[in-house]
């Protein structure tokens, strides 16, 4: 009895009161309402503060683990290095401009992530060489929609024609975005209805199953 | 050795395309787009001493895009005076943030805590644009350093929104979504945003209806940007590697559809 009521009950009955009161409180000024709203929030961040916690004992957990496996270990032992010693440096200098915190983010961690990031290019341009092809009139839409895009976010397009810009951002301003629109709209529909269900106690597979 | 196939060919050549054209450092003429000239409009027409709140909503990997487009409007709404206030949606936008205002604010010999402040990292994006909206100091009780909110003189004149100009938002992907679905729709705050180029779309349903008020986009848009406040940066010096980038892709794709119909017409299919 108490399992079920813990297991199931209690908490579709907190998310049914959380959800009708933050809905509530939305279209009100009055001062318990912001309060309240304010409370909540802090309790938000705070949750999800302890979910970053969860996250770096996980992370430190799987890697000892796999180390300990020998699985991919000069690469585990690394980052471990590297999630140990940056705490470890804004603890001991702090995280002003000059310190060795900063120094270690903007001359290793930066450079390294901006590295993985323009790998993107070079697959980009196999990728356009390789698989970019008009095999179709709706493809060769898009190649001719991509190749126009391409041209007008760079400063050759009006060495072409003064038009292709022109071109380029009819394109942006009306199929690309009557597209975008009717995705948009999508979304905040099903999410709106998600919402509703989860709130009301119809959609329960956030508890684990449908029984 | 192994032999090089076309994908390493491509890569080659787009590595010699990048290299050459970065070294040679020819600054191209351009046009201004609406949207940039947009967003340098309004910073121009606020009056001097208007609040402005930049969120620094990206990651360290986006930072060579990023770091033009941020500092070209940081340097403009510095010069005309207005006063910034720095936080990150995002805890590696902290660090860059941070080092972003303090570099421009001192080619300007701006005194921290009265032309500009620094408040960091809050954790869950939309509860903390939320709780921004009721009460900032409450969200915030100390600085990116620790010192104390009401220690500041331009913190001790800002609770809400209601006391901020606009929010600008730099972001590489979809958080300055957040900042328009919370911030502008609930406490009616006008969202600006200076966004890399792939976002661009993103944004521009919002930008139609008037949900953000102005917008900024890739590196193109930095050097449109540079060019409005009559200052070379990294946006213009890109320009001509990115849109040389640009013309190899096209070529590819051209070269790559040209065999693909040749070898379809020989029965060859791709």
């Amino acid at each position: 009895m108490v399992g079920v009521l813990m297991g199931r009950r209690l908490p579709l009955a907190v998310c049914f009161v959380f959800g009708l009161v933050m809905f509530l409180q939305y279209f009100s000024e009055h001062p318990v309402a912001i309060n309240l709203n304010q409370t909540i929030l802090d309790y938000w961040q705070i949750v999800f503060a302890f979910t970053l916690i969860v996250g770096i004992f996980t992370y430190f957990k799987n890697n000892v683990t796999q180390i300990s496996r020998g699985s991919d270990r000069p690469f585990r032992l690394v980052g471990l290095a590297g999630f140990v010693s940056m705490p470890l440096l804004a603890l001991i200098w702090g995280i002003k401009a000059d310190t060795p915190f900063m120094w270690m983010f903007e001359n290793v961690q930066a450079p390294m992530q901006s590295t993985v990031f323009a790998l993107l290019a070079f697959f980009v341009a196999s990728a356009s060489f390789r698989g970019f092809r008009a095999r179709s009139l709706p493809a060769a839409v898009l190649l001719l929609s991509a190749l126009l895009m391409l041209l007008s976010r760079s400063n050759i397009g009006g060495f072409f024609s003064e038009g292709l810009p022109e071109i380029a951002n009819w394109i942006r301003d009306y199929p690309s975005m009557a597209a975008r629109r009717a995705i948009l709209i999508g979304i905040g529909l099903g999410s709106l209805t998600t919402s509703l269900r989860v709130i009301i106690g119809i959609e329960r597979t956030w508890l684990g199953g449908d029984k | 050795m192994k032999r090089l196939e076309a994908r390493h060919w491509t890569f080659l050549g787009l590595f010699v395309v990048v290299t050459i054209t970065m070294l040679l450092n020819i600054k191209l003429e351009m046009k201004v787009s609406p949207y940039t000239q947009d967003m340098y409009t309004y910073i121009e027409s606020l009056p001097e001493g208007s609040v402005l709140i930049i969120s620094f909503d990206h990651e360290a990997s986006s930072l060579p895009e990023i770091r033009p487009i941020a500092l070209a409007v940081l340097r403009h709404a510095f010069k005309k005076g207005h006063k910034l206030i720095g936080v990150s949606l995002l805890a590696e936008g902290t660090l860059i943030g941070y080092r972003l205002m303090r570099q421009t604010a001192d080619e300007l010999d701006l005194e921290y805590g009265r032309d500009y402040a620094y408040l960091g990292f809050r954790p869950q994006y939309i509860a903390a644009i939320l709780a921004m909206g009721e009460s900032i100091q409450q969200t915030y009780p100390r600085d990116y350093l620790g010192a104390p909110y009401e220690q500041f003189e331009l913190l001790n004149t800002v609770e809400n929104y209601n006391d901020v100009a606009a929010v600008i938002s730099i972001a590489d992907g979809s958080l300055t979504t957040h900042w328009i679905e919370y911030g502008q729709a609930r406490y009616g705050v006008k969202v600006l945003g200076a966004v890399t180029a792939a976002m661009v779309t993103t944004y521009d349903p919002y930008l139609a209806s008037g949900q953000m008020y102005a917008m900024m986009g890739g590196l193109r848009g930095a050097a449109e940007y540079e060019k409005l406040i009559e200052r070379d940066g990294g946006g213009a010096r890109g320009m001509l590697a990115q849109s040389s980038a640009h013309l190899y892709v096209i070529l590819l794709v051209v070269l790559g559809n040209i065999v693909y119909f040749v070898s379809r017409k020989q029965g060859g299919g791709s």
